[in-house]
């Protein structure tokens, strides 16, 4: 009975307590100015350049204080900053194509010193394998003398197609490269600003911000450096650049030069594995004027979608982004105070057919084997029994509505051009009721195999990728319907399916590629006889010569023009046929605005100016 | 004996091996570390994969890159441990020596008050066997045993941290919930103390009024939002300690250890003004420990100053009485910064966090700031991990002790003319944790192993999260450091547990 007489004691002190106390209060919530944003992925380096540490967060946390001459909106549009600086091409030749880079006058580091043209010059350093060798830094495709600068720029298009080294002008504001041939998207390989003051001197083991004058002396000495080709010098920024970022955690003993930037916010500290704490930059001058009531940005790490969106609802987040599924977008739609938005991802799901054997595999003789004919006859009519609609109403459309099937591989909705595009390249065959499309894939099926029927199939071995859930359902639609227009799907679920959809075995495969550029040649190297990403086996001379002609700087008509001439042959030939965008879910705090999200990395934070509360 | 070890320990190497070379081939087999690259349009998709080949050794047959990745293993003889890098170009000794504390931060309060908790209800099962209490905690511990941990973390985060903040936001205690509280609490009282049928009605009405008046009196002042022990209750509540421990620990009729007890339960209210200067002025974890030390020292001059023969149960007495009296004050302390925490930007007033160590944006040098602010994101994980470990221990250690009960040297105790409680205590409580030791071996692998859902769902990164990223994006190297750290712990677990055994129960001896 001992509780009874505690708790009548307890009830006592409880009472007098009571007249002890006054009523409380909660004081009203101050007017907020941080942003909390949540990624699924933890922070790995402040880095995002270096082959390993190419993550999404690491490249979000980059481009909040790192601003440059142009950027991707949500529309997947390449936006100039004319804040910054601007861009043209200066000479138009075939075999001499200039393009002249122009930074602002009046533009500054976070440290204050003058951002000029020599901060574009590291750009070619991380990009041009020629440079790199020239300079004794290393060759970034030999194995065991790899660059000193561990980046993931050499090796493409710039170091392809780049001539000698870019040149500045005599008031040291403007950078011109010249190409040696004319290149499609060239905007988009242009040079960044990179604060190389800050390297050169971190490289000379400096652990404090120097004065502007110390500054501009270090920035004079890369400089001399670069011209030169002096190897120990770019050897030693190399080093820093490649490793001191790798670092997670950061606090007041961190070297502040690792964090001298030209954003609207800089890192002011980070937790590994937590969070990231971003500071407006009172010296911002780089690029669209801040909405002004946001002073911090907050990067936290939550892997669980189901966790994330909890603590949205509990106002511990501000921006939650990820996990697409049904139940997810169901959950968040029922918080109150939050506002969800469907979308996209970069990636879009498509279903391919085997034209014969790739590059370095065995000979393919199965059904769809040969260009034209019964090849195609037969290709196209596999895709006819791809039930497309009925995929994207049951998998896609719970989580976004807006969901449509897709009519290119190269272009995807919404972009400009995209209506004209999906009128005139043939992705009108694939489109109907879908006992329509079955009964014309019947139609086509029995030209070559007169006796089959849903009885008696003709069997299509199928590559299922595994351990996803998504695509299992999808192959489950698939093969239902396929029955109907008289194929027999087999599939082969492989855990490790990428590389093996080269795999001649296969006469069918579906699965994404994803984007993280908008360019004219993106999926080129898909159909391109040879290509790197050409799987299928595909090799058409014509298509090849469109292909080739897409390579040039184009206007936009003309690109889509070029287009429709592609996924004509395409479509004729049953080759690839898109099914849809893949759907991502983002829900924020109602009382933000702003918010935008975009499918290309980096995603939402691509508009941070434009955070307001 | 030296013998055995030797050889346990020979085998267990073997085992190391053995695993990690199967599970080596199998990852590396099964993942595909440069898939996504291959599917990548972006523009510097060759010189990753090339990047990445060079780093992980890819060009190398995964049965030969295994004994590279030995050879790096191996170093440790030489002072040279390498146990590769991760993906993202990590070491993955300094990844597990980030994970291995926070695990086991998250893992040992939960574990031990799992622990001390499951036993406690399990030994009052087994002595009321059959009784309405019994039966409840064997529902309960089915229940409990049955949840999904995803599932209970969810609801958790959804009644006890999003719906107690917005209830924060405008406090009142709905009158039906109090009188639901109440009736629960009266159950549950009575059916714990047992007994007739009026002692049961009586019980369930004095627990059901008090806790009515509390909740109430709770609502009244608004306690949640500026909350505290206060000098009253706690006197009250270390009066009441210093009478328990004394039950429990020497018996009642023991007056020395009684007034022992008292005398500390005494000090520590008077203690109580004192101790808040110093708390407020020298908050630290030393101040923390020299104070534990003093409450010690104090309790073996107390236990000194009461009896000169047979002083150790005396000293334990005034020991445990000092220790949890002091807690009491600790806990006071840690709330009084409750209100101050709540008003804090980074909380804005939802003091009660659904994810994450700590809040990072919580920028504070106050001590008590931020122990309170670890201690809010320990609660709900902790409770998580609680209720679904407890089941186990209830049952298990009910088990243990009706089993133990019956033997024949608990008759032979009675038969002598021993009082209960040192039947209990003595004579059975022991030989129960006898069959437990071995369990609480797999415990201890589990403190450092991870809770991995736990961890996930609450989004502490820890080796539960480590192994879930390895997983998840084919880092073997990860993998394998995770994987070789928890065989290990596994291994050198049992062969404690073979020791502990032959340590604890002298029929046990070890041979060949």
């Amino acid at each position: 009975m001992k509780f009874t007489r505690s708790a009548k004691f307890a009830l006592a002190v409880a009472a007098s307590g009571a007249l002890a106390v006054s009523l409380l209060s909660p004081a009203s919530a101050n007017t907020r100015s941080t942003v909390v944003v949540h990624d699924t992925n933890s922070l790995t380096s402040f880095n995002s350049g270096q082959p390993d540490t190419n993550l999404t967060i690491n490249g979000a946390v980059g481009y909040l204080d790192t601003i440059g001459f142009n950027y991707y909106d949500d529309k997947k549009n390449v936006i100039q900053n004319r804040v910054f600086g601007s861009y043209r091409i200066t000479k138009n030749g075939a075999t001499d194509f200039r393009v002249t880079y122009t930074v602002n006058p009046g533009r500054v580091w976070s440290d204050g010193t003058p951002i000029t043209a020599v901060d574009l010059l590291l750009s070619h350093v991380l990009s041009s394998n020629d440079y790199s060798k020239a300079a004794g830094l290393g060759d970034p495709l030999n194995k065991s003398n790899p660059s000193a600068f561990d980046s993931n720029g050499y090796s493409g298009t710039y170091s392809n197609n780049i001539a000698g080294e870019p040149t500045l002008s005599a008031d040291g504001m403007s950078l011109t490269l010249r190409y040696k041939n004319k290149i499609a998207n060239w905007d988009l390989f242009g040079p960044g600003p990179s604060p190389v003051h800050a390297l050169v001197l971190m490289s000379e083991g400096k652990k404090a911000l120097g004065t502007v004058a110390e500054n501009n002396a270090a920035k004079a000495r890369f400089l001399a450096a670069f011209n030169s080709k002096n190897t120990n010098v770019l050897r030693a920024m190399g080093k820093v650049w490649s490793t001191d970022y790798d670092i997670a955690d950061v606090n007041s003993s961190t070297n502040p030069l690792l964090f001298v930037g030209n954003g609207g916010f800089l890192v002011q500290s980070a937790v590994k594995g937590s969070s990231v704490t971003m500071k407006r930059n009172p010296r911002y001058n780089s690029g669209p004027a801040l909405s002004g009531s946001v002073d911090t940005v907050i990067f936290r790490f939550i892997a669980d979608g189901t966790a994330a969106s909890q603590a949205l609802a509990n106002g511990e987040i501000d921006i939650y982004q990820g996990q697409a599924t049904a139940d997810a977008v169901a959950a968040l739609n029922r918080i109150k105070g939050v506002t969800v938005r469907g979308g996209i991802q970069s990636c879009y799901e498509h279903w391919d057919t085997r034209v014969n054997a790739a590059p370095g595999q065995p000979a393919y003789n199965g059904i769809f084997k040969g260009h034209g004919g019964r090849g195609a006859d037969l290709r196209r009519a596999f895709l006819l029994a791809v039930p497309r609609a009925e995929i994207n109403e049951k998998l896609i459309a719970p989580i976004n509505p807006d969901v449509v099937v897709l009519g290119s591989t190269f272009v995807s909705p919404g972009e400009e051009g995209y209506d004209r595009l999906v009128a005139n390249n043939g992705s009108n065959f694939f489109v109907g009721s879908q006992a329509e499309l079955n009964a014309k894939a019947l139609r086509l099926v029995k030209k070559h195999f007169p006796s089959a029927s849903p009885s008696n199939p003709v069997a299509v071995k199928v590559l299922v990728p595994g351990a996803n859930a998504r695509r299992a359902a999808e192959f489950a639609l698939a093969k239902a319907n396929a029955i109907k227009a008289g194929f027999d799907l087999q599939g082969d679920v492989q855990t490790s399916w990428s590389p093996r959809i080269q795999n001649t075995e296969y006469d069918a495969m579906f699965f994404a590629y994803c984007q993280t550029a908008v360019s004219q040649t993106g999926t080129n190297s898909n159909f391109r006889t040879g290509g790197g990403n050409n799987r299928t086996g595909v090799s058409l001379p014509n298509l090849d010569a469109i292909l080739d002609s897409m390579q040039l700087p184009l206007s936009r008509s003309s690109y889509i023009s070029k287009v429709i001439q592609a996924e004509r042959i395409i479509h004729a030939e049953g080759i690839t046929l898109g099914v849809f965008q893949f759907p991502a879910v983002t829900a924020f705090n109602s009382n933000l605005k702003g918010v935008k999200p975009a499918a290309l990395s980096p995603t939402l934070v691509w508009n941070w100016w434009e955070w307001a509360y | 004996m030296l013998s055995y070890i030797s050889r346990r320990l020979g085998i267990s190497i073997m085992i190391l091996f053995g695993s990690s070379f199967l599970v080596y081939n199998l990852a590396a087999y099964a993942s595909d570390p440069l898939a996504e690259l291959r599917l990548s349009n972006d523009d510097s998709a060759q010189q990753q994969i090339a990047a990445l080949t060079r780093q992980l050794n890819l060009d190398v047959p995964p049965p030969l890159r295994y004994f590279l990745w030995l050879r790096g293993l191996l170093g440790v003889f030489v002072g040279n441990l390498d146990l590769g890098t991760t993906r993202d170009g990590l070491s993955v000794q300094s990844e597990l020596a980030f994970a291995i504390p926070v695990t086991i931060r998250l893992v040992l309060v939960a574990t031990i008050t799992a622990l001390l908790l499951g036993l406690a209800l399990g030994i009052i099962s087994a002595l009321r066997q059959y009784s309405r209490f019994d039966y409840g905690m064997t529902f309960l511990a089915f229940l409990l045993y049955s949840l999904p941990i995803f599932w209970v973390a969810v609801l958790l985060k959804e009644f006890m941290a999003i719906q107690f903040n917005n209830f924060l936001s405008e406090p009142n205690i709905p009158f039906s919930w109090m009188i639901f509280f109440s009736i629960f609490t009266g159950v549950f009282w009575s059916s714990l103390l047992g007994g007739e049928r009026r002692r049961f009605w009586t019980v369930f009405a004095g627990a059901f009024a008090t806790n009515f008046v509390i909740l109430w009196a709770i609502d009244l002042t608004d306690w949640y939002l500026d909350p505290g022990l206060g000098i009253f209750l706690i006197a009250f509540l270390s009066v009441g300690i210093a009478f328990g421990i004394t039950a429990l620990s020497s018996g009642l009729a023991d007056v020395k250890a009684k007034k022992a007890a008292l005398v500390m339960a005494g000090l520590a209210i008077a203690w109580y003004y004192p101790a808040q200067w110093i708390f407020d002025n020298y908050g630290s974890y030393l101040t923390i420990f020299v104070m534990v030390a003093l409450v010690i020292g104090t309790g073996v001059l107390v236990a000194g100053a009461f009896s000169k023969i047979d002083r150790g149960p005396i000293a334990r007495t005034a020991i445990l009485t000092g220790v949890l009296c002091g807690f009491l004050i600790l806990i006071d302390r840690v709330m009084q910064s409750w209100k101050e925490y709540s008003a804090t930007d980074a909380v804005n007033y939802r003091p009660v966090p659904t994810f994450g160590q700590r809040k990072d944006q919580l920028v504070t040098e106050d001590f008590w700031l931020n122990n309170l602010d670890i201690i809010m994101h320990l609660i709900l994980p902790t409770l998580a991990l609680i209720l679904i470990s407890l089941a186990g221990w209830i049952r298990y250690s009910r088990g243990a002790l009706l089993e133990v009960l019956n033997q024949d040297y608990i008759r032979t105790a009675r038969a002598k003319g021993l009082n209960e409680r040192v039947v209990i205590t003595r004579h059975a409580f022991r030989n129960m944790m006898l069959p437990l030791s071995s369990l609480f071996v797999g415990e201890f692998v589990g403190l450092v192993g991870g809770a991995v859902i736990t961890e996930r769902v609450f989004g502490w990164q820890g080796m539960g999260t480590l192994g879930i990223k390895a997983i998840n994006t084919y880092d073997l190297n990860l993998l394998m450091g995770v994987n070789l750290l928890l065989s290990f712990l596994v291994v050198t677990g049992n062969l404690l547990a073979d020791l502990l055994y032959s340590a604890l129960d002298p029929r046990i001896r070890l041979r060949k």
